[in-house]
This record gives C-alpha cells, sequence and structure tokens, in this order.
C-alpha cells in the first residue's frame, strides 16, 4: 500500500509538473498577446524531437534539456514576426486558425524529417535503475525529471517574480497602454512572452519524451491537457493555472490507477463540474475578456 | 518645452481633436480647463503617443515626436499620469515605482527611498498589491510612479477625479513643489479651476472640439471669478 501511495504521489507530481509547465506557457502567450496558440502542442513534440537529437548526435539529456529549448525558443521567434505580429490588430480568430494550421505544418515537418516511428531518448547510465524509498522504489530517471521540473517552475517564478522583464510582464499583461506610457518597450515584452511561452513548450517536451516516449502526434493530448488546465485554472491566471495542473495531474494519475479506460472522461468531467460552479475557471476574474 | 502645432486628433472614426495648438514653456506650469469630453484627456494622450494625432506636429524640445512610439516619447523626459491612474494591480506598490524607473532618461536621481520620503504611506504599504489602495494613495502611486522615470515634463491628467477635497488640496501642493524644485515642466487638465489656480500659472479655456476659447493667467481668473463660466459655457 505504501508503494502505491508513493507510486502516485510521485507521477501525478510529475505529470501536474508537465502541465504546469505548458499551461503557463499558453497563459503567458495569452496574457500577453491575446493569442491562443494551439500550436502548442506541437512546439512540445517538437522540443521532445530536438531532445532526442541532441543526445542521438552524441550530447547527454541535460545539454537537450538546455539546447532544444533554445532551438523551440527562436522558432518561437520566427512565428511571432512571420505569422503573429502581421495579425496584431485582427480578432484573435485569426491567430486561433493560423496556429491550427501552423501545428499541422509542424506535424508534418516532424514526420519528414524524424519518421513516424515512435523514438526514445537515451538516457545517462545513473538515470537508469530505481531507487528505494523506504519499502518502496521508485525510477531513478523519473525522480530526475521531477527535480528537473521543480528547477522549472523556481526559474520561472524566479523571472516573473524577481526580474525587471517579470514585473513587465505581468504588467502588460493588464494595463500594456500604460506599460508603453511607463517608458517600457511593450512590444519587445510581448514578443519576449511569445517566445518565453514556446521556449517552456520545448522544455516540456524534453522532460516528458522519457516518460511518454517521443512520436509525431505526442503533443495533441497535451494540447487538449494544457487547454483543460488552463480554463480550469481561469484563462491568463497563472497561480490559478499551477493550482489546476497539479489537481489534474493528481486526478489523472488516480483514475488511470485504477480505471484507465475511463481516466480522460474522469478528467472532463471534473473540467465541467468545475465550469459549472466557477465558470471563469478557479481563479479567473474574466478581465482579459 | 512642449509645443502642439494644428494636431489633428481622431478616436476611432470620432474627430476629438481639431487643429489644436498649445505652448508650454520650459519649467513653466499650465493647465488645460475644460468641461467633460471637449478632448483634454485626448491631448494628453495626442503628446504621449497613446493617441498619435493624424496632423500637425507634436514638439518635445524642439523634436517633433508625432508618430513616435509611447516608450521613446518618454525617453525625452516625459512622465503622464492618467486621470484613472492606472496602477497594475497584480504588481506591489514597490513593483510598480521600479517598472518605471530611469525610464524618462533625465538625470534626476529619483529612487525607491527618495519616493517614500516624499510620500511616506507608499513606503508603509510598499508590500502591497496595487489595488489594495485608497483613492488617495493610488494617485499618490501614480505620481511616484511618474517621477520614478526622472521626468522633465509631466502630464497630468485631473488628478482630482475621485478625490476627497482635502485630499486633492494636498495632493496639488506637493505636486507644485515638487515641479518647482525639480525644475519639471507642468501641464495639467482639469475641470476644477481651483486645483488648476492652485498648480499652474497659466491657464488655456478649451471648448467642444477642443477648440481653444482663451488664455489666462491664474490673476485674471482670481479677480474675475465669473471669467470661466462666461468662457466655457458657450
Amino acid at each position: 500500500m505504501f508503494a502505491i501511495t508513493v507510486d502516485i504521489i510521485l507521477n501525478s507530481l510529475v505529470l501536474g509538473g508537465i502541465f504546469v509547465i505548458m499551461g503557463v506557457g499558453l497563459n503567458i502567450i495569452y496574457g500577453l498577446n491575446r493569442v491562443m496558440n494551439l500550436a502548442h502542442g506541437a512546439l512540445y513534440a517538437l522540443g521532445a524531437y530536438f531532445g532526442f537529437s541532441v543526445v542521438a548526435v552524441g550530447g547527454n539529456y541535460f545539454l537537450a534539456l538546455l539546447i532544444a529549448p533554445i532551438i523551440v525558443g527562436i522558432l518561437g521567434l520566427v512565428i511571432e514576426r512571420v505569422l503573429i505580429t502581421p495579425m496584431r490588430k485582427r480578432s484573435m480568430i485569426y491567430t486561433l486558425i493560423l496556429t491550427y494550421g501552423l501545428m499541422f505544418v509542424i506535424d508534418g515537418l516532424i514526420k519528414f524529417f524524424w519518421g513516424v516511428e515512435t523514438r526514445f531518448i537515451h538516457l545517462p547510465e545513473f538515470m537508469q535503475g530505481t531507487v528505494s524509498l523506504g519499502s518502496a522504489s521508485y525510477p531513478v530517471f523519473r525522480l530526475v525529471i521531477l527535480i528537473g521540473i521543480a528547477a522549472v517552475v523556481a526559474a520561472l517564478m524566479l523571472l516573473l517574480g524577481r526580474t525587471r522583464l517579470g514585473i513587465n510582464m505581468r504588467a502588460a499583461s493588464e494595463i500594456p497602454e500604460m506599460v508603453s506610457a511607463c517608458g517600457v518597450n511593450v512590444r519587445g515584452v510581448q514578443i519576449s512572452g511569445f517566445v518565453l511561452g514556446c521556449m517552456l513548450a520545448g522544455t516540456a517536451g524534453v522532460l516528458a519524451g522519457p516518460l511518454f516516449t517521443v512520436f509525431p502526434i505526442m503533443g495533441h493530448d497535451m494540447l487538449i491537457s494544457s487547454f483543460v488546465v488552463v480554463v480550469i485554472g481561469g484563462l491568463g491566471s497563472l497561480r490559478g493555472a499551477v493550482i489546476a495542473a497539479l489537481m489534474i495531474g493528481f486526478v489523472q494519475t488516480l483514475a488511470e490507477f485504477f480505471i484507465t479506460e475511463m481516466a480522460m472522461v474522469i478528467v472532463y468531467m471534473l473540467m465541467a463540474l468545475i465550469l459549472v460552479i466557477k465558470p471563469l475557471g478557479i481563479l479567473g476574474e474574466g478581465k482579459f475578456e | 518645452m512642449i509645443k502642439l502645432e494644428g494636431i489633428d486628433t481622431y478616436y476611432g472614426t470620432s474627430h476629438v481633436i481639431q487643429n489644436l495648438s498649445l505652448e508650454v514653456d520650459t519649467g513653466e506650469a499650465v493647465s488645460i480647463l475644460g468641461r467633460n469630453g471637449v478632448g483634454k484627456t485626448t491631448t494628453m494622450r495626442s503628446i504621449i503617443g497613446l493617441t498619435p494625432p493624424k496632423k500637425g506636429r507634436v514638439l518635445i524640445n524642439g523634436t517633433d515626436v508625432r508618430g513616435w512610439p509611447p516608450h521613446k516619447i518618454v525617453h525625452l523626459g516625459l512622465a503622464y499620469v492618467p486621470a484613472e491612474r492606472h496602477i497594475f494591480p497584480d504588481l506591489s506598490v514597490e513593483e510598480n515605482l521600479i517598472l518605471a524607473q530611469g525610464q524618462g532618461g533625465g538625470d534626476g536621481d529619483w529612487s525607491l527611498d527618495k519616493v517614500y520620503e516624499y510620500f511616506p504611506v507608499l513606503g508603509q504599504r510598499r508590500r502591497s498589491g496595487g489595488t489594495k489602495l485608497s483613492g488617495g494613495e493610488q494617485q499618490m502611486l501614480a505620481i511616484g510612479r511618474a517621477l520614478m522615470g526622472n521626468p522633465t515634463i509631466m502630464l497630468l491628467d485631473e488628478p482630482s477625479q475621485g478625490l476627497s477635497p482635502i485630499l486633492v488640496a494636498k495632493v496639488a501642493s506637493i505636486v507644485s513643489d515638487l515641479c518647482s524644485q525639480h525644475g519639471i515642466t507642468l501641464l495639467l487638465v482639469e475641470q476644477n479651476f481651483r486645483i488648476a489656480l492652485a498648480m499652474a500659472g497659466r491657464h488655456y479655456l478649451m471648448g467642444t472640439k477642443s477648440k481653444l476659447q482663451g488664455e489666462v493667467r491664474s490673476q485674471e481668473i482670481i479677480e474675475d471669478q465669473e471669467l470661466i463660466k462666461r468662457t466655457l459655457a458657450v
């Protein structure tokens, strides 16, 4: 019983942690740019593939964790400049459709460059095997990934809470006009937010690669889950996304353990229930709409 | 120095400002007096670049900034205090101030400590969220935030809005002292001529469609209290 409990708790934290990184990324992009990035799952898959390739050409997993998000971030910058900027003055529907199309383009590119077969990110020696926690044992790689997730979330909190860029981003998600009237280049802040969100998707992909294996449409389920997180947490609310992500991570893990086939059904029912009680999500104030 | 030369500004499709010209000299304190909806705020937004004029020239110390993005105009030494204050609700008092720090490009030495010295209540509440402040505290924070940029020109939009008369008088005297001590040029927009008198020496009287109905010195208003009513009721 103890072993199962430890397993479920750690697995929920790992899954919830991935959701946190995805959901917060989506929310940062939305909060600053009013873009619902439907390519977020595809960028997550790209991150995993770049991670796979870095390891395949001789780098190790930690190097992949550093390089893959940077590549996805650069791609995010290109996407912002080429697709998002020209649509900035238009309704959100335009970027919604554009990023939806982008998702399929990226899916296609992944199949073209990496093929359709499932890939495995090769992990360093020390990450293979298990560690014993009292009477329970747990795979080392999952524990390392959990630490990695914690580090990413901590770094993100420092960035948003303690740096000038973080302050600018939070301010620009509320009253962008006043940010520029305070002398800050608000377009620069918005672009940074888009790139940061993409980098987070890429990071989540590298972290999730060893957990769920790497395959072309791995981003589809993740996109849906990230949306569930953002909707339950409240659109645009970073704190809400964190709470919702951990909650969904726990519920999904628990449900998968006991009634595997029904796991996602339960997650969606939970979302429906929460939305009936709180239509704007847990911490949604609806201020962005 | 601010100099507007024949600017035309639209808000959406409505032509709010039509051929407006005015001038504020360096170190001067000037007000624009007018009723609600004549285009006072739009004048401010035209200067700071938030609603750029379609025609005319907006000269800041001789440079035409019409069409520049607001942050570049701020870098020339402008600071803007909107009537709604626009305090960032999710940021603490201190973060609201840090955001604007050093952006005005002037060589003043405004810092968190110095702002707290002038507005002790902000120092006491520096960890509080922006929206937890009272109206008066929000106004002080908006002014403190403007000062953090080390501005040489301050645009102050209706400081009296939503404040009690006592608070208004207090804010007005602090701002007037600040501007004269630090040589900050002040352009003020008001409906309340008593506040305008307390803060500025020269006043533009603005009628509908931003038409200037005249220009008076404080002394003339003091001598003839009906002047404002006569001119602006038209």
